[in-house]
């Protein structure tokens, strides 16, 4: 079985929406701690960079959204204390908690999910619906350097004519317009000359092939599997209501029956099964460097 | 241009998402689950919409030079997102969507939003963001006329599709956060993203009123010379 990362892109995308799915339909307090850890994991293993900003930013937004519902709604049984005459509530401040862990747990899913999802695996599953929109996506995503180079040449050309100076706001900004003008004029022309060269050689003539580095192998298979029995287990054991919570007027014990048990552990295992491929990985990697 | 090549998918589409499946699944998820889940289902009817524009381009002899000039347009709309605090990303979507028709205008304000997000990471909302800037689009594209015609009008519209475009992720947010629809959060997010609101709509007004007239002669240009 391959990395996580090596993965085929729809079956990326089809864990993705599987594993945020399912936490952001149960708010169930085992669930969402699995998901939160899990999540959280994940971004440790494949971030190479290794900055506490983000990490800091994240938890400082979770106790915002955490405090932010008992001080709104005052319903539940156990006071805590009270402010204004207005009661804090255990019930409540679990509800924040809970809730603001799925959402900061959904936010480091989608900062993996950015970090492995490049623009080529993108274009590639827009491609599988719709291969005209993923030649936009790729044609625009190559203008953007093209329009940064040419936006740099068209500055240092208004500079040597003496046209552009910096020495104050409205010259500077007189000069910032010129340049936007320039530049859109430019990128439209050069767009209609780039269609013509496609025409001339054929685009739209007729059914073209395309090709692309991504096969469904078999560990592709092995993994929708993993992911796919899992959820089932999870969503089947919601739908029974074995992980229904309720927060208000006082919090239902955590139930741990078979069903209810069983899908703790499914979710467990999809929510570190993309980490435990990576750690696989980084093992095998070590493993056949020390053997040289 | 046509978008998803095979027929059968582009007519079921059409035809089944609209009338059975959307309704279908919307009075399912409100009946059956409670209102925490609420979020899915908006999340779900967004990309079904979506995938319902989608398969609505089916003329085929809009050509090769009206998709390169949609990708060039997008490729402005997110060069601008790096301008600080004011983004000129609405009111491109609308010239383009008065100049080059609303089918355009939808294909550039949606897919501006994930293009731009590639570069600013993908989040949960990434599907509101391409429908409600679509739908700028598209509504600047059917309204071509009078707000060719009427410099006050575009202004107006411009300034209205920020603040439209604010409300309407707050509800986002507000399904988000509090598991279902609540007013009073409602409000408070609405007050919380105020500097966000008048940004947006103050940088649509700006743009609009310095970019549609020389870029809209551009787009005219081009219309006449080239037929796009």
């Amino acid at each position: 079985m391959r990395g996580f990362r090596e993965l085929n892109p729809a079956v990326i995308a089809v864990y993705y929406l599987c594993v945020i799915g399912t936490a952001m339909f149960i708010m169930h307090p085992v669930i969402i701690t699995l998901s939160l850890v899990g999540a959280v994991t994940l971004y440790i293993t494949i971030d190479k960079k290794r900055k506490a900003g983000l990490h800091i930013s994240f938890f400082l937004l979770f106790l915002i959204l955490a405090v932010i519902n008992p001080i709104w709604y005052h319903n539940g049984v156990t006071v805590l204390f009270v402010v204004n005459d207005s009661p804090i509530t255990l019930e409540a401040l679990l509800y924040g908690v809970f809730a603001a862990a799925m959402i900061i747990s959904v936010l480091y899913r989608f900062r993996t999910f950015s970090m492995i999802m490049t623009a080529d695996k993108l274009m590639y599953i827009f491609g599988k619906l719709s291969p005209k929109i993923s030649l936009i996506l790729s044609m625009a995503l190559r203008y953007i350097p093209l329009m940064r180079k040419q936006t740099e040449k068209v500055r240092s050309t208004q500079k040597a004519l003496g046209i552009y100076r910096g020495d104050n706001i409205a010259d500077t900004l007189k000069g910032e317009i010129r340049i936007f003008s320039i530049m859109a004029t430019w990128s439209l022309e050069n767009g209609i000359i780039t269609a013509d060269s496609m025409e001339a050689r054929g685009y739209g003539a007729q059914r073209r092939t395309s090709f692309s580095l991504f096969r469904l192998k078999v560990s592709d298979a092995v993994f929708l599997v993993l992911c796919l029995i899992p959820t089932a287990i999870v969503i089947t054991a919601a739908v029974m209501g074995e992980t229904d919570m309720t927060y208000y007027p006082a919090l239902s014990a955590v139930t741990a029956s078979p069903p209810a048990l069983a899908s703790y552990i499914s979710y467990g295992i999809l929510s570190f099964l993309p980490s435990i491929l990576e750690w696989k990985e980084v093992l095998r990697w070590k493993y056949l460097i020390s053997k040289i | 241009m046509i978008a998803i090549k095979s027929a059968g998918i582009r007519s079921f589409i059409k035809t089944a998402f609209p009338f059975i499946i959307i309704p279908v699944f919307t009075i399912l998820g409100s009946a059956l689950f409670d209102s925490g889940k609420h979020l899915i289902i908006s999340l779900g009817v967004a990309v079904m919409t979506l995938l319902v524009f989608v398969s609505g381009y089916e003329k085929k002899k809009t050509g090769t030079r009206r998709m390169v000039i949609a990708s060039v347009m997008i490729a402005l709309c997110v060069l601008g997102r790096f301008i600080p605090v004011f983004k000129p990303i609405t009111a491109l979507t609308i010239i383009t969507g008065m100049y080059l028709g609303g089918e355009t205008g939808f294909l550039v304000g949606s897919l501006s939003a994930v293009i731009s997000n590639i570069f600013a990471g993908q989040r949960p909302w990434t599907a509101f963001q391409m429908l409600s800037w679509g739908l700028i689009g598209l509504i600047a594209g059917l309204a071509a006329r009078p707000l060719k015609k009427s410099r006050v009008l575009l202004l107006a519209y411009g300034a209205l599709s920020g603040i439209a475009y604010s409300f309407i992720m707050d509800i986002w947010t507000t399904l988000w956060y509090s598991g279902g629809f609540d007013t009073a959060v409602y409000l408070s997010a609405l007050v919380t993203a105020v500097p966000y609101t008048v940004s947006y709509a103050v940088s649509n007004f700006v743009f609009l009123l310095f970019l549609a007239k020389p870029f809209g002669e551009k787009l005219e240009r081009l219309h006449i010379k080239y037929g796009v």
